[in-house]
């Protein structure tokens, strides 16, 4: 990669994340638009940035939507761009020239449910959330904490558990990866190690993809210490085995 | 979306609905922008929530960019980019567009304790939480410092020089940490496959 002056390239990161403002934005960007190189490194920076959003989902208030479709029932367009010309407004602008190839596709996934409704084939949006409403609830309770903090470990056996915990919830989330399958009727069970006592808090779900679906394990103090052990499918009433791995969680 | 339908994440063709529905608003299709809305509403808000934190300011802030999307529609260009990351630009840019103007930032700091739980927040769908665990878990092979650079500035809406204040560590190093922190990031996610 040619460079003119390695100052200011060194601010893609800050660029993609937004974190530039005033003069040093459109330093970054006069250099951007002499360096192809440059804009195509801008470009994967923020679609890496893009997808840290996946982390923070949230369903609006209904009224914002009731807001958003009358707002635009009332809001002229604005033309595509013609052949180089340029979008008339700063965020028009900026999107235009940082969109960002092969992005995040895997945020969208709910979108083939609500394209396929549209294309007519009827499915009860609303059905899905059901039960796993209060799970999903307390999963994002737990990773929107204002304290949340994330540690993750490395099994002696292979693959890594990740845990993102809150104090304020006295709760946390655990997911896992590429963990090694264990022999069919035995399952990963959840251990919360705390000073005194040893508590049970669940079995792992299956893997997909080789990762779990998060778990939400309440009732956390500072200081405990989450495990994981190989045990019959059904669970144990104690650890039968020394844990695969351990986390200290953050105090 | 539901749990019986494995091996279908992350499948390359999701984008494209989103980006055929864009189309279809770029040529005043209001049914198709409620799709759209209905498909983006829960990423953008709750991007968008995390880094302005006030509720109504959040509520405010969705709508101007679900606006953009119905306004500028036109202007995505599928062969440059995913859907996706087009619209949590827009977000991204509008929320912290929003806590550097000075009066938005003295009532975050004052609502935002209030504000924290009064929200219904539900994280969406299976697929959202795969990606959401795997984004979590590329964070956690960054280095500390990589990691809260890059954090801060994104969720916290944070500026570069911000954030070398709140860590306490020269600008030029915070600047090198978030461009190796995304470089990291960007590799992680997209070999993690």
């Amino acid at each position: 990669m040619r460079l003119r002056r390695q100052v200011p390239h060194t601010l893609a990161g800050a660029y993609a994340l937004d974190a530039l403002t005033g003069r040093d934005r459109m330093r970054f960007e006069r250099h951007l638009a002499g360096c192809d190189a440059c804009r195509q490194e801008a470009r994967s920076l923020r679609e890496a940035a893009g997808r840290l959003a996946a982390v923070t989902a949230a369903t609006p208030p209904p009224h914002v939507r009731e807001q958003v479709l009358s707002e635009a029932a009332r809001t002229r367009q604005r033309p595509p761009l013609t052949v180089d010309g340029r979008a008339a407004s700063g965020a028009g602008r900026r999107a235009a020239r940082l969109r960002a190839p092969r992005m995040a596709v895997a945020i969208v996934g709910g979108c083939m449910l609500v394209a396929l409704v549209l294309g007519g084939l009827f499915i009860d949006t609303q059905h899905r959330l059901g039960q796993e409403q209060e799970h999903n609830r307390a999963i994002a309770t737990v990773l929107n904490a204002p304290d949340a903090v994330m540690t993750s470990a490395r099994a002696a056996t292979g693959g890594t558990a990740t845990v993102v915990m809150s104090h304020r919830d006295h709760a946390l989330v655990l997911t896992t990866a590429r963990l090694q399958a264990l022999p069919s009727g035995k399952r990963y069970e959840v251990w919360l190690m705390g000073r005194h006592r040893i508590r049970a808090a669940g079995m792992l779900p299956q893997p997909r993809e080789g990762m779990t679906a998060p778990v939400v394990v309440s009732g956390v103090a500072a200081g405990d210490m989450v495990s994981l052990t190989a045990e019959p499918a059904g669970g144990s009433r104690s650890p039968s085995s020394a844990p695969m791995l351990t986390i200290a969680l953050p105090a | 979306m539901t749990e019986g339908q494995p091996g279908t994440w992350p499948a390359p063709s999701r984008g494209n609905d989103l980006a055929a529905l864009l189309a279809r608003v770029a040529r005043g299709d209001q049914a198709a922008f409620a799709v759209v809305y209905d498909c983006a509403a829960a990423q953008v808000f709750g991007l968008v929530s995390r880094v302005v934190r006030d509720l109504a300011q959040s509520e405010e802030v969705t709508q101007e960019v679900m606006l953009d999307v119905w306004r500028t529609a036109s202007r995505f260009d599928p062969d440059r980019g995913t859907a996706m990351v087009w619209l949590m630009t827009l977000a991204h840019r509008r929320a912290v567009d929003r806590v550097r103007s000075g009066q938005a930032a003295a009532a975050r700091e004052l609502r935002v304790a209030a504000s924290e739980t009064s929200y219904d927040v539900v994280v969406e769908e299976v697929e959202s939480r795969l990606e959401a665990q795997r984004v979590r878990r590329c964070l956690g092979s960054l280095t500390e410092l990589q990691r809260e650079s890059v954090t801060l500035a994104y969720y916290g809406g944070y500026t570069y020089r911000e954030v070398a204040g709140l860590l306490g560590v020269a600008v030029g190093t915070v600047k090198t940490r978030m461009r190796d922190g995304l470089i990291r990031l960007r590799d992680c996610l997209g070999t993690d496959q």
